[in-house]
């Protein structure tokens, strides 16, 4: 299995023998050794999948990594966030992916409500199965752990991803005051609840909630 | 003369009587103590003929001659700032990417296309850069800006590194480097991975990337 590691904050080293990785399109930076770099269709799944992604508009352009060495991948000055996952699953936005194990599954996920507050589709990118994978924010992302007895509301704007089983559900803190310009910024929030982790970055998307 | 990292943004420089340091105009912040900024028309140092030869090799970054005594900020347009030690080895560094430098140090263009062949001619066309680079030699100190943080790759022989030619800031030691293709009919079909071009980088010495593609 590949192994991820931090090089600073803004790039990520992946040390590989023979394996391979999945990567967002042009994030490599440089490597050592050998390595192929191949466009998936679509984002992997086969036939069935690349159809699913272009009917929810989460496209992902990846690339298969594989190779012997270590490869390095950077995008656009993004802080890196790097994850384990056991078996469990994790809901990212296509765009706030880098980089994951070529073990784990990827797939297409409804979002509901959140996906629009958010600012970003309807739908979402799951990673699920064992392995690591990367992920990207604006600034450093932090970690909330959830867990039953302490339930978690995030801004849309600042949500980066979650994993673990958590359930979420859209609030809306819109009264009168909201309609008459006095609202606080803060009209929506994302709550979680259950056990999981849910990553949030120091840094806010425009969203059609931060104006009311 | 030494720079001192403030923070990832900035460093400052000791400026003492009777030396030099050239810095990018307009790149400093602050300054203590009497010291004065010079614009620099020849573009460094090396007298007419050089000037010329920048001047043709479109390496002209503006530069200016900071002299006197005290200490010198300077940063530019929020980009990271990495210092770089020289001692006695060269450094290739795209101009518009220097940021300050001791004056001790001696300033050159070297001609890309002399290495690689014709692979040499397409990677300045490649990578938006130059067919020229600037070469700094000697001992003493550099400042070069770079997009979102640096990181760096030892290049030892016999283990090559490639670095994606929008990614890569400065190289220094005996490097050669070379555009090397990943071309497949798939690339040509517009199917590519993003990925089909990377300068490799292959001797003894160390190469400097950055954790972007952007342009400076």
């Amino acid at each position: 299995m590949a192994t991820f590691r931090l090089q600073g904050s803004k790039v990520l080293a992946v040390d590989m023998s023979g394996d391979a990785v999945k990567a967002k399109n042009g994030s490599m930076v440089a490597y050592d050794g050998q390595m192929a770099f191949k466009k998936m269709s679509g984002g992997g799944e086969g036939l069935r999948g690349m159809v699913t992604r272009r009917l929810t508009g989460e496209q992902m352009e990846v690339m298969e990594v594989k190779g012997q060495g270590t490869c390095y991948f950077a995008d656009r000055a993004s802080d890196i966030t790097v994850l384990s996952l056991h078996g469990d699953k994790l809901w990212v936005e296509a765009s706030n992916l880098l980089c994951a194990d070529g073990g784990l599954r990827t797939g297409t996920s409804f979002t509901g409500l959140r996906g629009g507050a958010s600012g970003n589709g309807l739908f979402t990118t799951t990673v699920e199965g064992t392995g690591q994978a990367a992920i990207m924010s604006h600034g450093p992302a932090v970690v909330l752990r959830v867990t039953p007895q302490y339930p978690l509301s995030v801004d849309p704007g600042a949500y980066v991803a979650h994993q673990g089983d958590l359930q979420q559900s859209f609030q809306s803190g819109v009264t009168f005051r909201t309609f008459i310009g006095e609202g606080g910024g803060e009209a929506f929030q994302i709550r979680f609840e259950g056990d999981g982790l849910v990553y949030v970055q120091p840094s806010e998307r425009n969203t059609v909630g931060g104006d009311v | 003369m030494p720079f001192r990292e403030i923070n990832s943004k900035m460093v400052e420089a000791t400026i003492v009587p009777g030396q030099k340091m050239f810095s990018q105009r307009g790149a400093m912040l602050a300054y203590r103590g009497d010291v004065t900024f010079t614009p620099n028309l020849t573009g460094g140092q090396g007298g007419v003929m050089a000037m010329i030869g920048r001047r043709a090799a479109g390496e002209a970054a503006p530069l200016m001659t900071v002299e006197g005594s005290g200490t010198v900020m300077f940063g530019h347009g929020g980009h990271h700032v990495q210092v770089i030690q020289l001692t006695g080895d060269t450094l290739y560094v795209e101009a518009d990417r220097l940021l300050a430098f001791d004056g001790t140090l001696q300033q050159g263009t070297m001609f890309m296309g002399s290495q690689g062949g014709v692979m040499g001619m397409v990677r300045g066309q490649v990578t938006g850069q130059g067919l020229f680079t600037t070469t700094l030699k000697g001992h003493g100190a550099v400042a070069v800006m770079a997009h979102g943080g640096v990181i760096e790759l030892p290049v030892v022989p016999g283990r090559p590194v490639h670095v994606d030619p929008q990614a890569y800031v400065a190289h220094h030691g005996d490097v050669r480097n070379k555009l090397s293709t990943a071309l497949g009919w798939r690339d040509m079909v517009g199917r590519g991975s993003g990925e089909a071009f990377q300068l490799e980088l292959s001797g003894s010495g160390a190469v400097y990337v950055q954790a972007s593609e952007e342009k400076l």
